[in-house]
């Protein structure tokens, strides 16, 4: 086999151990690579630092453990704002959840942040966690017309929505000025839309992992999206805009390196195609 | 009346009935109807709910006979049967005797079992993709050329080392994502979505039957 033909077929192996050293590198000795800021990231804190005042938001955790890689350092940077924001503006935070692992992702946030003594919110007046909402698009559907009934009790506490002040003037989807999903695939936007945005024309943003970005596309520019994070790169940007560096940013030197090995490797694979074919190996 | 109790029409209007009940609210405000659809969604609630139990029962039955005919990696089986149990046991909302889920075993497998074994699973993708593109991304003719140019510019837009110094990929990327991305993913949400209307209808009329006993002629 000559060395063209070797260079057009690499095993799959070795590109996974390049992969992994590609990776693996920029971990251990972080390159500190500049970070120019994408027009995504900048909507993205625009709209959330332009939300009016006493705004009801529903936060939705629209993904298990496996987007945690991606989602979770997006949602730990938009909660850091919404709570900042939150004693000024007057915010009202409902989380909730149409995947059945997203209460258990916000726990760990819990953990991570505690929102009471960091940020001065109170459970209860300032924020809520629903929990689990099961049946996905019914689901939605079914919250939309009386939360209550769909949620009778909080997730944290496990007490009647009515022993929480927070609760009083929530009712259905009408009582909700903005919603904001963290999603990774189905339920997910689409199913929101349906049910929420076009019945009752609540303002969504988005947050989604990079493979669901071609398709956030048409709802962004139908006005039906507000504004989108798409990704990890766009996460470590608005940590960045909000001088909070986090665990996306300290994630990007990997994704720049992760993606430099592709282009690489698509370069090596080309120039090796058309060099066999001149040659008539192909 | 037991033929006319297994009539396949039977089926037909309820399905009906039933899809009937979501699609007017959508589009009509008629009190009396608003409030059958949300009681019909309440029953779909519970249907999914029960559906849960199905799912455990299935994954019981699969790996139960894999464990004892001893078939190919029944290891894993037990390993899943076990985590299954364990899980399930310790999540069960009795707070009362420290069950659910601020129970200390739960809480430890989810966060030192499954945060990983997700957080793996989901890795895996970038290995699965990277070796995907160096095979696909092959300028074999005119449009595997198109696609080779537009995903490494989308590619690279992607990342600090590329867009720190070539600045312009991020709006190249951006012109790709509004124009022709846009206009392509609009072209395939509008056919599947006459697809699912003409579905609907098919499914509504009883012509298609694919969801009952089989999809078999009556």
């Amino acid at each position: 086999m000559s060395i063209l033909e070797k260079l057009e077929n690499v095993e799959r192996r070795y590109i996974y151990l390049l992969a992994w050293v590609f990776v693996l590198f920029p971990l251990l000795f972080p390159l500190g690579l500049p970070i120019p800021i994408g027009r995504e990231s900048k909507a993205w804190k625009e709209y959330i630092e332009n939300i009016p005042s006493d705004s009801t938001i529903i936060v939705s955790m629209d993904y298990g453990v496996s987007g945690m890689p991606e989602l979770y350092p997006m949602t730990v940077a938009t909660m850091h704002h919404l709570w900042t924001d939150t004693a000024s503006k007057n915010f009202k935070i409902v989380v909730i959840a149409s995947w059945n692992q997203g209460p258990l992702v916000f726990d760990t946030l819990l953990d991570q942040m505690n929102p009471a003594s960091t940020y001065g919110v109170v459970y209860g007046e300032d924020w809520i966690e629903l929990g689990w909402i099961p049946g996905s698009e019914t689901g939605m559907a079914a919250l939309a017309t009386d939360m209550w009934s769909q949620t009778p009790k909080d997730f944290l506490e496990n007490r009647p929505l009515s022993e929480y002040p927070i609760m009083e003037n929530i009712k259905t989807a009408e009582d909700i000025d903005l919603v904001v999903s963290f999603e990774t695939g189905t339920p997910g936007l689409p199913e929101w839309l349906r049910q929420w945005n076009t019945p009752y024309g609540t303002p969504f943003i988005v947050g989604c992992i990079g493979v669901s970005v071609p398709g956030m596309a048409p709802y962004l520019a139908s006005g039906q999206l507000d504004a989108l994070m798409p990704g990890l790169t766009a996460s470590g940007e608005y940590e960045i805009l909000i001088g909070r560096p986090g665990l996306a940013v300290s994630g990007l030197d990997a994704v720049s390196m992760s993606h430099l090995l592709v282009v690489l490797l698509v370069v090596v694979g080309n120039i090796a195609f058309f060099a066999s074919k001149s040659k008539g190996v192909n | 009346m037991s033929e006319k109790l297994r009539s396949i029409e039977i089926p037909i209007i309820i399905t009906a009935i039933c899809t009937l009940l979501q699609v007017i609210p959508y589009y009509f405000n008629i009190p009396v109807i608003d409030q059958a659809s949300a009681i019909e969604r309440d029953w779909m609630l519970l249907i999914v709910n029960m559906a849960v139990f199905v799912g455990v029962i299935s994954i019981g039955q699969v790996h139960g006979r894999k464990i004892m005919r001893r078939r190919d990696n029944w290891e894993y089986s037990v390993v899943l049967m076990v985590a299954l149990i364990i899980m399930a046991i310790t999540g069960l909302p009795i707070e009362s005797i420290g069950l659910g889920l601020d129970n200390p075993i739960y809480n430890f497998l989810f966060i030192n079992v499954m945060t990983p074994l997700g957080s793996t699973m989901y890795s895996i993708l970038a290995f699965f993709i990277t070796s995907a593109a160096y095979r696909a991304f092959r300028a074999r003719n005119i449009e595997a050329a198109l696609i080779l140019v537009s995903g490494t510019i989308v590619v690279m837009s992607n990342a600090p080392l590329f867009t720190s110094s070539l600045p312009f990929l991020i709006t190249w990327k951006n012109w790709i994502f509004d124009v022709p991305n846009t206009a392509t993913m609009r072209g395939v949400m509008m056919g599947a979505a006459l697809g699912a209307i003409a579905l609907a209808v098919r499914t509504l009329m009883g012509i298609e039957r694919g969801y009952l006993r089989g999809g078999g002629a009556d």
